[in-house]
């Protein structure tokens, strides 16, 4: 299992990036990144940034993780050719105050700071965000976007999720508490 | 002697059907349809996987802005980037609103019209409703009792293929039902408390127009049984639900009776005074401007409840200064919709462990009207039905807490079922409501814009707030938490996109555009069986109404053409 950092450093040739590839084979304004490069909306800086918190949140397990299907990529693709400039500018505001407030709850440079304390910032102020004890706008947005994009791709989709294009039938009443 | 025996003006949900009625009893049918030709195999995109679509297959928000501010504030929910083509821009297809009103004409040109991306709510009307304007003395008495449309909803629904269950319930008769898609278990659940907490509300599972038994019929014309995709705004390969396309089309088809015309927007019916008849439809090519006459012995309009009113009013002669069969001075009034706005929703516990397999098409539950069954007990007129659903939160993406693995867990853990609820309600006639020809403003085939003029009464308003009061209160006799019930606020009238009643049917020439045949008291050969006719809205969805009238005028016309009598 790679760990955090050789996802991110080495996810274009990984197993991860080809599957990121293949992924993403079927949509032409999708391009691979990776966290030193600028893509088409995002600074090589926000890039670095979303690529971080985009692995901590959905991280690679027994299936892809958000790095390794390429999610900033996909987000980088919507919101170049997706959104207009209010939803540009005020998620390039959310992304901007997400950062702020992680470089000053780890009171440094949140993206060099060790993995497993970034993971745990990032974790309670994730919590905090969740049960209203904090307010810190567009983190929601934010996460919506990281996950609903891990979705929509193949790995996401079939592999976590188990989406099945034809199901073929309906059935209302599936007991999976053998599996809970 | 005419081109044909009979033109059918449309392709959609009732188009379909009088085409296909029409050339089963051997007439040459021509079928004009305003729209480019949809060919299944190269138009329907239900077969894309969320990842062949960029961008979550959402249509660019300064595309939305300009092209489709009507179509997407209105149904967002059906609109993606690939099957936009499917609605129209508002701006090449522009209407105005009266001041003070608002009104989304909501809406597709092309073959089969709304019928392919319509939601498939189907269901009969009762005496109740064919009783309704009578009882109260709102609109006129509708010509026709329920008992006269049963064996053209049986011989349309046996045709189209309608899954649901046999309840029995007098408001709500049953159809001929192909198995109804089960309720999920926090369903039963509310479906168990709501009935013993409110004996005579009912909740039964959504009657949907989806093949789930297919029948030889239905595979003679390549349908098969649904898939349980829920990818139905998008095409169906499966030709699982009903649509013109689907089923009435290729039926027709196959009696080698029809002629089908693309890109013809009728800009008239002519009419000729000395032998009282229509004659013909005067088109002009959408996309060359090319103008031409066709003609034949009986005309059927099918075009939508306003698009048909306005193809009247715009056919002016000295017989019908005001418009074509207008003398009564109805047709465009009386424009009638569904009212939504009011709803809950909440969740349920219990159920934890429980998931779905296969993707439900449109909706889930139905709760039939309930309200002055038996007499006027309510403060207000008529009712509604509720349409819900239920689903597992935990797959709704992006608003758990948590980050890392359990994040990803979290997504396919069942946790508690969201249970929603919304009404749908009946809207009062009034002569009022209307859309007319504007007076000046023209689109760019030269023929004038539609200027709606509709407003609700207080009736629509108070229905709504008892509505959301009720779904809070059935939620709550279910156990649910965390029950939301957003501010009643009216749905924009034509939202539901059921719209009606703009050339009504009724006993009395002097008080209505069409008897109870659909066909014109004024001019014999002149039918129409798209929702115009409609005198009354009741609460249930109007299309399997549409195609049972449809089937039912076919064959009136045939026979009178057979006997000579047109």
């Amino acid at each position: 299992m790679a760990t955090r950092r050789e996802v991110l450093q080495g996810l274009i040739v990984s197993m991860g990036g080809a599957a990121a590839l293949t992924a993403c084979g079927g949509i032409a304004n999708v391009v691979a990144t990776s966290p030193g490069a600028a893509g088409r909306f995002y600074t090589a800086a926000e890039m670095s940034f979303l690529s971080s918190i985009s692995d901590m949140i959905i991280p690679r397990t027994e299936t892809p993780g958000a790095v390794d299907v390429n999610v900033p990529g996909y987000m980088d693709a919507l919101m170049t050719d997706w959104a207009n400039d209010e939803t540009r500018n005020s998620h390039r505001q959310a992304l901007s105050r997400i950062e702020n407030e992680l470089d000053r709850l780890v009171g440094g440079r949140f993206v060099e700071t060790e993995e497993s304390r970034a993971t745990s910032v990032l974790s309670e102020l994730d919590a905090a965000v969740f049960d209203g004890s904090k307010d810190l706008d567009g983190y929601r947005s934010v996460k919506g976007y990281i996950s609903r994009s891990y979705f929509a791709t193949e790995g996401g989709a079939v592999e976590e999720l188990k989406w099945v294009s034809v199901p073929g039938r309906w059935d209302p009443s599936v007991d999976i508490s053998d599996t809970l | 002697m005419a081109d044909f025996d009979a033109i059918v003006v449309g392709s959609g949900m009732s188009g379909g059907m009088s085409a296909k009625e029409l050339t089963e009893r051997g007439l040459k049918v021509l079928v004009l349809e305003r729209g480019p030709e949809i060919i299944p195999q190269r138009d329907y995109v239900d077969q894309l996987a969320p990842w062949e679509t960029p961008n979550f297959d959402s249509v660019p928000q300064d595309e939305i802005e300009k092209h489709y501010p009507k179509q997407y504030g209105g149904v967002a929910y059906a609109i993606k980037e690939s099957n936009k083509n499917f609605w129209v821009k508002d701006d090449e297809h522009p209407y105005e609103e009266a001041e003070g009103t608002s009104y989304d004409w909501l809406r597709g040109y092309h073959t089969a019209g709304r019928s392919i991306m319509w939601s498939r709510q189907t269901y009969r009307l009762s005496d109740l409703d064919f009783e309704a304007n009578k009882k109260d003395g709102y609109g006129v008495d509708w010509p026709i009792r329920y008992a006269d449309l049963v064996p053209w909803y049986e011989k349309v629904e046996t045709f189209a293929g309608i899954s649901g269950s046999a309840e029995g319930l007098p408001q709500l008769p049953d159809s001929v039902f192909q198995p109804a898609f089960e309720l999920t278990d926090a369903e039963k659940e509310l479906k168990s408390k709501v009935e013993t907490t409110f004996p005579e509300r009912n909740i039964i599972p959504a009657r949907v127009a989806h093949i789930t038994q297919v029948t030889d019929e239905q595979r003679s014309l390549g349908r098969t049984n649904c898939q349980a995709r829920n990818r139905c705004h998008f095409g169906c390969t499966f030709k699982a639900y009903f649509s013109s396309l689907n089923a009435t089309l290729p039926a027709a088809e196959r009696t080698g009776n029809l002629t089908m015309v693309h890109n013809a927007i009728v800009q008239s019916v002519e009419y000729d005074a000395e032998s009282n008849r229509v004659t013909g439809v005067r088109v002009v090519d959408a996309e060359t401007n090319e103008k031409k006459l066709y003609t034949a012995r009986i005309i059927f309009l099918n075009a939508s409840a306003i698009a048909s009113a306005m193809i009247l009013l715009q056919s002016k002669s000295q017989a019908y200064p005001t418009g074509l069969a207008n003398r009564s001075d109805q047709v465009g009034r009386n424009l009638l919709d569904h009212v939504s706005g009011a709803g809950a929703a909440g969740l349920m516990s219990g159920f934890d462990n429980m998931k779905v397999f296969g993707r439900r098409p449109s909706g889930g539950i139905y709760i039939p009207r309930y309200a002055n069954l038996n007499g006027q007990d309510k403060p207000y007129l008529r009712g509604f039905g509720f349409q819900g659903g239920s689903t597992p939160i935990g797959d709704s993406g992006g608003q758990i807490a948590g980050i890392g693995r359990e994040y990803k867990e979290a997504h396919k853990k069942p946790g508690p079922w969201r249970i929603s609820i919304g009404a749908f309600g009946e809207q009062l006639p009034n002569p009022d409501n209307r859309v007319t020809l504007h007076a000046s403003k023209r689109d760019r085939w030269g023929n004038p814009l539609a200027l709606f003029n509709v407003r609700y009464s207080d009736n629509e308003h108070t229905m709504l707030q008892e509505a959301s009061k009720d779904a809070v209160a059935m939620l709550e006799a279910a156990g649910c938490t965390n029950i939301t019930a957003s501010p009643v606020s009216l749905t924009k009238p034509g939202n539901r996109i059921h719209e009606m009643g703009s050339a009504r049917m009724g006993r009395d020439p002097a008080t209505s555009v069409l008897n109870g045949w659909c066909q014109a008291h004024e001019i014999p050969n002149l039918f129409i069986t798209d929702g115009s006719f409609m005198t009354s809205s009741a609460c249930q969805n109007p299309s399997l109404t549409y195609l049972a009238f449809s089937a039912r005028a076919a064959h009136y016309a045939a026979d009178l053409l057979a006997d000579g009598v047109i």
